[in-house]
């Protein structure tokens, strides 16, 4: 009896499951009416705001070419691969995006333990991937030839502040406070020999886990230590709590991140709170002396009125726009999808475009070294919070301020 | 139905899943099928000691995550062959099945439960601040996959593609399944439900409860580690998220809607789930609402409310009054 | 002069009685009714949000004591509802697993209704006092963190007169520890089941407000309060409501310590090293299973 229910319901799965791949859209991907761009990005979970972000600049610039005519007279379609910021997951996508939906290249991305990940997978594949934001270095250091990066690895992010800590604050005593991710703890390395080369004594090294809401017995600690400096990666939530639960604490240090967690999210949970905060930024509304990036804002405050362009937005707009520059450079599309990809593949190696984030152009490990973020800090103005240029002197909106104990700042 | 008739239903199941990767040739939807088999066994062990010997194992995640860091790292580090490295994934999971036994022998319940977690919380933050050893949350990549079989001047099977990937874990279920069904036949199986219904009954007529759970866990574990291991050398990739409660959750969700204590039960669960995943996906990006996670909560709910023994047991229950009303 | 030592007990026990606001409830729930909750961290969840909801109205401390009533009430009346259509066709089967699996289908289903309706990005319970801080001499910390820790030992001790006093809490009570004697005495065993989940829920509920205004709210936020509760439960003792307080201290205290002093890294696994060593020697928790409230 049980051996036929069990056969019977072999082969009722398989026709289910033939159902399901007859309905779903992959089986279509015979027609070419469209130019198929994949893009990944972590659009459930916890980032799902910031990819959202992302999602918007890229649908900027997708709208822009689209109404234009697209491309060979073709319009353009952006299929979406969510990742959930899980490598296996992002992988899962990655291979739908270019086996199934045979899409010419990938763009997008955030996580970086997701793209090191997606990006071998495409190799393999060779299909080109141009990733954005996530700044593990490893992603374009392993001789992939089909990867490319639009967005700066964490070297890039953290020289800025690392020359602005040589030249303005030659920190005594430093502390480590850092996300326990490749995130964090790339920034941590950097940065640990940047302490050594400039003779800061490094006092501890703590970690924190993504999801913490409980920062207290690590600021304690620190407050212990009283640091000059604390270098602190994290990412909004974590980072908006640290600087509430530091001043619960009544601990006061210089606050160093990358940048990332700078977003509007992190500026409504912690508000006044976290002044002083120091990073590095991409953020477009900073650099609105370039023509290109004030065009860009504006474009995006027409498009979405009353949203700020932060700086996930800005990073999708280039990412997107720099693949659909390459597809055109690489001639119109033959129809034998390898020979198109690889075509592409050879127009983004020379890639020479000014987007938002300035000049974009790649070297031979497909890493673009044109754009230089920059180093910012947290001032208030009427009480409210904002990012501010301090470093280099010739780009800068506004000067250094050193932090104040809790009791002597005026704002609440 | 003769004996005949039902084996060569048998077989004619089993000549169509090997069959399969001919017939649709989508390479994505034999992803499927991989994701879905992984998940077979996994069902399959967890229901051992849940469905069968009723024991909570709320950590199993840990058994796969392990099998699959194991072998991971036998490979990256030691250039072991993936092939020997499946059953070094397997021994090293079954040993924390074993460990995780012995709190088993004195606890049950909600007690049973929170240690299985802890043991497998433990285990993940181990993955995830052991860098040197694990490189933390960024995972390992680069696992190499099953190595090529060469066959003679020329030919070489290579496991790159789904389709080779597929055939061996098609081997790899058979032989679980096999010895699973052997093992709930057997008089150790016989005896595992009889513990589970009334524990002292069944010491009473001589049964070491002690040997039989230690032998379960370890059992189960071991499987699930064979299966960690494919996975690694499948997706070529592990991380901290392997070992994780959804992880565990999922493959919960899937052996209860299959039918707990069946053996047909989590191989239903499992390939429905998987493949009822991809297709909410689908209306999902329809929609524009993730919906996937909430209808996972309602099945469970549901099943657990209404559905006891799963979709498994109302297919039974449905055969059975189908037949009778023939006879009758 | 602040000494990190004594701070950090003091964060430890501020950290513990949020953890024990939700463990109250656990323990209640499953002395009387023997049901294993993995969905009551979820309930903090949804008490949390019913406080964003609240605010969005009434600001100030207007706001936040609405929120707390807010809290108590549409969270008791969820645990009503689901005890009565969920988990009580459940209470006569015969293992523990059909309840807990049940429980954790709740959990995952309330989880991501409210991915669904909220979204994930985290928001905040604006703190009443403004984030005032104290200075004690040894050591500093929030007033809304001070008040949590009152508060914890003022519920678990309005609770006791409760379950003493009244003639519903003696009836809890009586079903606790004999359900077949208190059916024959008259008392409706299924209205004191209804009333004891929709209390325990309720509980739940303003530990998520505390948690909510402390830390921050989102979907998932209901994982390690259910976990924290699970252990702090095992360690008081499932059943024993003066436990639950003493657990969580003991919980946060030794996390607090355990992570300053051995490693921050594996704070969180504190708690679980604890929980199974304890049950390895002593397998009904550290001050002993109660058989009744």
């Amino acid at each position: 009896m049980k051996k036929r229910s069990s056969s019977s319901i072999f082969v009722l799965l398989f026709a289910f499951s033939l159902m399901c791949t007859a309905v779903s859209p992959q089986s279509h991907a015979a027609e070419d009416t469209t130019i198929k761009i994949g893009i990944l990005g972590p659009f459930s979970g916890s980032l799902a705001f910031n990819a959202g972000e992302m999602k918007k600049g890229m649908v900027l610039a997708l709208d822009k070419v689209n109404s234009e005519g697209g491309i060979f007279g073709k319009q353009i379609e952006l299929i979406y691969g969510d990742t959930e910021c899980k490598p296996d997951k992002g992988v899962a996508a990655v291979k739908k995006l270019i086996t199934s939906d045979g899409v010419l290249a990938v763009g997008g991305g955030y996580c970086s333990s997701v793209n090191i990940a997606s990006t071998e997978v495409a190799n393999i594949e060779k299909c080109p991937e141009v990733v954005a934001i996530a700044i593990s270095p490893t992603i374009t250091r392993r001789g992939f030839e089909y990867v490319f990066r639009t967005s700066p690895d964490s070297p890039m992010f953290l020289n800025g502040i690392n020359r602005w800590v040589e030249q303005v604050k030659k920190p005594k005593t430093v502390a480590f406070f850092m996300e326990n991710t490749d995130y964090g703890r790339d920034g941590e390395k950097i940065w640990s020999e940047e302490s050594k080369k400039i003779g800061a004594k490094e006092l501890d090294h703590l970690y924190f886990e993504i999801g913490d809401t409980d920062f207290t017995t690590q600021i304690s600690k620190l407050k212990g230590l009283s640091p000059d400096t604390t270098f602190n990666i994290a990412s909004t939530t974590e980072a908006a709590l640290i600087q509430k639960q530091a001043r619960e604490l009544n601990f006061v240090t210089q606050w160093i991140g990358v940048g990332g967690q700078f977003t509007e999210a992190y500026f409504n949970m912690c508000g006044a709170t976290c002044e002083y905060a120091m990073g590095s930024s991409l953020e477009p509304t900073l650099n609105v002396k370039n023509p290109e990036c004030a065009a860009f804002v504006k474009a995006y405050a027409e498009k979405y009125p009353g949203a700020r362009p932060g700086i996930f937005s800005g990073q999708g707009y280039d990412n997107l726009m720099v693949i659909i520059d390459a597809i055109k450079r690489a001639g119109k599309p033959t129809g034998d999808l390898q020979k198109d990809r690889d075509r592409v593949r050879d127009a983004l190696k020379t890639t020479d475009v000014k987007l938002s984030q300035g000049e974009i152009k790649f070297d031979e490990t497909g890493q673009v070294y044109t754009v230089t973020p920059s180093v910012v800090q947290v001032q208030l103005k009427d009480c409210r919070p904002e990012l501010r240029v301090i470093f280099p002197p010739d780009l800068a909106t506004s000067e250094y301020q050193s932090p104040k104990p809790w009791d002597q700042r005026s704002c609440k | 139905m003769s004996a005949s008739a039902s084996r060569l239903k048998a077989v004619l199941g089993i000549v169509v899943l090997i069959a399969v990767p001919w017939i649709i040739r989508d390479r994505y939807f034999l992803h499927l099928l991989i994701t879905a088999g992984i998940f077979v066994i996994l069902t399959s062990s967890w229901n051992l000691l849940a469905g069968f010997a009723g024991l909570l194992n709320l950590g199993h995640a840990a058994f796969y995550g392990a099998g699959a860091y194991a072998s991971a790292l036998l490979a990256i580090r030691l250039g072991l062959t993936p092939w020997i490295g499946l059953i070094c994934g397997g021994l090293v999971a079954g040993v924390f099945g074993f460990l995780l036994g012995i709190p088993s022998l004195r606890l049950s319940g909600p007690y049973l439960a929170i240690t299985t977690i802890g043991f497998a919380e433990i285990l993940r933050m181990v993955a995830m601040n052991w860098v040197s050893l694990t490189r933390g949350s960024l995972g390992l990549y680069g696992i190499p996959p099953l190595t090529a079989i060469r066959l003679g001047p020329g030919m070489r099977i290579d496991f790159y593609s789904e389709r080779n990937v597929y055939y061996i874990l098609l081997l790899l279920l058979f032989a679980t399944i096999f010895c699973f069904r052997r093992l709930t036949r057997s008089e150790f199986g016989l005896t595992l439900k009889a513990m589970r219904e009334d524990e002292i009954a069944a010491e009473s007529i001589g049964a070491d409860s002690n040997r039989y759970k230690l032998t379960v866990f370890t059992i189960s574990a071991f499987f699930a580690g064979v299966a960690g291991a494919f996975f690694a050398h499948y997706q070529r990739l592990v991380s901290p998220e392997t070992i994780g409660l959804g992880e565990t959750f999922t493959i919960l969700t899937m052996t209860v809607l299959g039918g707990l204590g069946t053996l047909t039960g989590p191989i239903l669960g499992a390939v429905l789930l998987t493949f009822l995943s991809e297709g909410l996906r689908f209306l999902e990006d329809m929609v524009k609402i993730d919906v996937r996670m909430v209808i996972y909560g309602l099945l469970l709910i549901v099943t657990m409310l209404f559905m006891r023994n799963g979709v498994m047991g109302l297919l039974t229950r449905v055969t059975d009054s189908v037949l009778s009303r023939k006879k009758g | 002069m602040e000494s990190l030592l004594l701070q950090q007990i003091l964060n430890g026990t501020v950290v513990g009685s949020v953890y024990s606001l939700v463990a109250i409830g656990l323990t209640m729930i499953f002395g009387v009714m023997k049901i294993s909750n993995f969905a009551q961290g979820d309930y903090s969840m949804a008490g949390a949000y019913v406080a964003v909801l609240v605010f969005a109205f009434l600001p100030g401390w207007l706001g936040w004591i609405g929120s707390l009533l807010a809290a108590a009430a549409l969270i008791g009346l969820l645990g009503v509802f689901t005890e009565k259509f969920v988990f009580r066709p459940l209470l006569d089967r015969s293992t523990d697993i059909d309840i807990i699996m049940v429980s954790i289908g709740l959990f995952i289903l309330l989880e991501n209704l409210a991915l669904l309706f909220f979204h994930a990005t985290p928001r905040m319970i604006p703190d009443p006092f403004g984030g005032a801080t104290i200075r004690l001499g040894f050591a500093s910390t929030s007033v809304m963190r001070l008040v949590c820790l009152i508060f914890s030992f003022a519920a678990i001790a309005l609770l006791e007169l409760f379950l003493n006093r009244t003639k519903t809490g003696v009836a809890i009570r009586a079903t606790s520890e004999n359900r077949h004697a208190a059916l024959l005495m008259g008392i409706d065993v299924n209205r004191i089941y209804g009333i004891t989940f929709g209390m325990g829920t309720a509980m739940a509920g303003i530990g998520g407000v505390f948690y909510g205004t402390l830390f921050a709210v989102y979907p998932m936020m209901g994982v390690m309060p259910t976990l924290k509760a699970f252990i702090v439960t095992i360690l008081g003792g499932m059943g024993n409501l003066r436990g639950a307080i003493f657990g969580g201290l003991i919980l946060g205290v030794a996390e607090t310590l355990g992570g300053t002093y051995i490693s921050m890294e594996y704070k969180n696994a504190v708690g679980f090293v604890i929980i199974i060593l304890v049950l390895l020697i002593r397998p009904s928790g550290l001050f002993g299973r109660r058989e009744s409230l």
